[in-house]
């Protein structure tokens, strides 16, 4: 009965503050989105970083079937041209600038791949041969690229050395600075959608004050008089989050699934199915923060 | 079931106390009229009563509790032990008759079925069997007093409060509001009635109690509005004492009723 009672409450207050109640959708709306953008531009880091990123930061990749490069000219790297790779990275005149290092063979690389770019479909036109091995390199000191990348250009069976890391590194800062600006755009639509908040429940307890006035003269618990207020600002920023969430899912669908993934098809882009763990964070968030902000806004304007 | 201790409210340092020192016992099952002029602090009784405001000083026993003692949280059992009636009615305008007595029942929780037995049953009490539809603008001022009171009684609370009820309305329909209070004192209910009205509470002939500039002056059973006994040279010295003259009638003090400002 008091749950009923309190559902048609919510009912009629949210049909009497219609546009207020529009208006915090909206604004909740737009700061989660922004608050969900950044979750996902950190989410493209942490994809594009794969699996080596964060434990090496030079790989020597070594000749393939299809290698062109010039010190491929050999054909495909041999196992003795392996072995003297190895030999090169122990001995101590290179051991001194290397933690440790650690050799992916073929195989193992088309799993690594496999995991990155399971949203791609470039998933299925690759093979374990046409990946390279590699070793993969832990510097002591990864400023010292220069070195290793001079010692092992020119020999045998080695196609190329990178430094993953500072190719992605410029690309990770700008996107962080991005997820930055997201972040401030969020913080400053959030404080709107609190005040917004605290006006349209303040609104609400004034039009409904007569009720509420009647509700306190007979006795009713505080939760019976304050619950409809609160939860008509919490259902509102929780629509707002609803369809923030679709949003990011509709951006991860369309724009980087069907577009950006064909533009770049050798990026690794989060899926749509990823977006969705962003989308509990916001609806936990939204509706807090409305909780919060009605509850506080009660304590003033709302006697009980 | 009422019992003030030595209770002071003061609302403003600078003003005299509105209610000075009174002690005051009220039975169960009493009926008790509060007389005095504008401003003599009678609605302040009232409040204190239900805890809308604390006293500066002394204590208010309500069934035997010391009000100041009721954590906030139970203030609302406190409450439900209490019916209040007002001058202006207080109706909510949107709802009918019956789901304006159902209201004051469906917030603490009452269950569908309770609500439809008890609801015609208290409207019946008040005289208003068959118009549990009217909205209150299709009620006459009695009427819809009578609504009200049937909304502070159905939770059978042991206790009535009633600022000035007959406030708004003509002496003929005051008696019958009367007749209604006087029915529900009858079944066991205390009721403390704050009024202006001297013909109500001549013909009604119970317990008075006067107040005059917070002070209580006289306390009397079976009483009239005014005293046989003269006091006139009494509420003089009282006056003198507290340097003031009594604050002329104005319709601020309409505004003065228990948390209407607040809400
Ligand atoms: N909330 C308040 N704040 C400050 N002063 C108040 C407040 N309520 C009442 N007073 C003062 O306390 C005194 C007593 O007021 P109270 O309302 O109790 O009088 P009353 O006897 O009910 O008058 P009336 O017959 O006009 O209703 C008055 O002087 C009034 O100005
Ligand atoms: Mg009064």
């Amino acid at each position: 009965m008091r749950l009923a009672f309190i559902l048609g409450e919510i009912g009629s207050g949210l049909r009497r503050n219609l546009s207020m109640v529009v208006s915090v959708i909206l604004v909740t709306f737009v700061s989660l989105t922004f608050v969900g953008a950044a979750g996902m531009l950190q989410l493209q880091i942490n994809q594009m970083k794969g699996y080596w990123y964060d434990k090496v930061q030079v790989a020597i990749f070594l000749c393939s079937d299809g290698s062109t490069a010039a010190g491929c000219a050999g054909g495909p790297v041999t196992p003795e041209q392996q072995e003297s790779i190895k030999t090169l990275l122990q001995s101590p005149a290179v051991a001194q600038y290397i933690n440790d290092f650690q050799f992916e063979s073929k195989d193992e690389a088309y799993k690594h791949f496999k995991d990155q770019f399971s949203n791609s479909p470039i998933v299925d036109s690759v093979t374990p041969d046409q990946l390279p091995a590699s070793f993969r390199i832990n510097m002591k000191d990864p400023q010292k690229y220069q070195i290793i990348s001079e010692t092992f250009s020119s020999q045998p069976g080695v196609e190329t050395v990178i430094d993953q890391r500072q190719l992605l590194e410029r690309l990770f800062s700008a996107m962080n600075a991005a997820s930055l600006v997201a972040v401030s755009i969020a913080g400053v639509m959030i404080v709107c959608a609190i005040l917004l908040i605290a006006t349209t429940i303040r609104l609400s307890a004034f039009s409904r004050r007569r009720e509420t006035g009647i509700m306190r003269l007979v006795g009713a618990s505080k939760t019976v008089i304050q619950l409809p207020f609160i939860l008509e600002g919490v259902i509102a920023a929780v629509i707002g989050a609803a369809l923030a969430s679709g949003t990011l899912w509709a951006v991860a669908h369309f724009f980087l699934g069907e577009y950006l993934s064909k533009q770049y098809p050798d990026t690794a882009f989060i899926s749509p199915g990823q977006t969705l763990i962003l989308a509990p964070a916001l609806l936990i968030l939204g509706g807090s923060l409305a909780g919060l902000s009605s509850l506080l806004t009660l304590r003033r304007y709302l006697r009980v | 079931m009422i019992r003030f201790e030595n209770v002071t409210k003061v609302y403003d340092q600078n003003v005299r106390p509105a209610l000075d020192d009174v002690s005051l016992e009220i039975d169960r099952g009493e009926f008790a009229f509060l007389v005095g002029a504008s401003g003599s602090g009678k609605s302040t009784f009232l409040r204190l009563v239900l805890k809308e405001d604390r006293a500066t000083s002394g204590a208010v026993y309500v069934a035997g509790q010391n009000v100041a003692k009721i954590s906030s949280w139970r203030v609302p059992r406190l409450r439900r032990g209490i019916g209040v009636v007002f001058q202006d009615f207080r109706l909510l305008p949107q709802k009918n008759v019956f789901a304006n007595v159902a209201f004051a029942m469906q917030v603490i929780g009452k269950s569908r079925s309770v609500i439809r037995d008890t609801v015609p049953e208290v409207l019946k009490t008040v005289g208003l069997e068959g118009k549990e539809h009217r909205m209150p603008h299709e009620l006459s001022g009695g009427e819809q007093q009578r609504v009200a009171i049937a909304r502070a009684v159905v939770n059978r609370p042991g206790i009535l409060l009633a600022d000035e009820p007959t406030g708004n309305l003509d002496p003929t329909t005051s008696m019958g509001i009367m007749g209604v209070l006087d029915k529900i004192n009858q079944n066991g209910t205390t009721v403390v009635m704050a009024t202006h009205d001297d013909d109500i509470v001549n013909e009604m002939r119970k317990r008075v109690v006067e107040l005059k500039n917070g002070v209580v002056i006289r306390d009397e059973a079976k009483a009239l509005y005014t005293s046989m006994i003269p006091i006139v040279g009494q509420s003089r010295r009282l006056k003198d004492a507290s340097g003031r003259e009594d604050p002329p009638p104005s319709p601020e003090d309409q505004g003065l009723h228990p948390g209407e400002e607040q809400r």
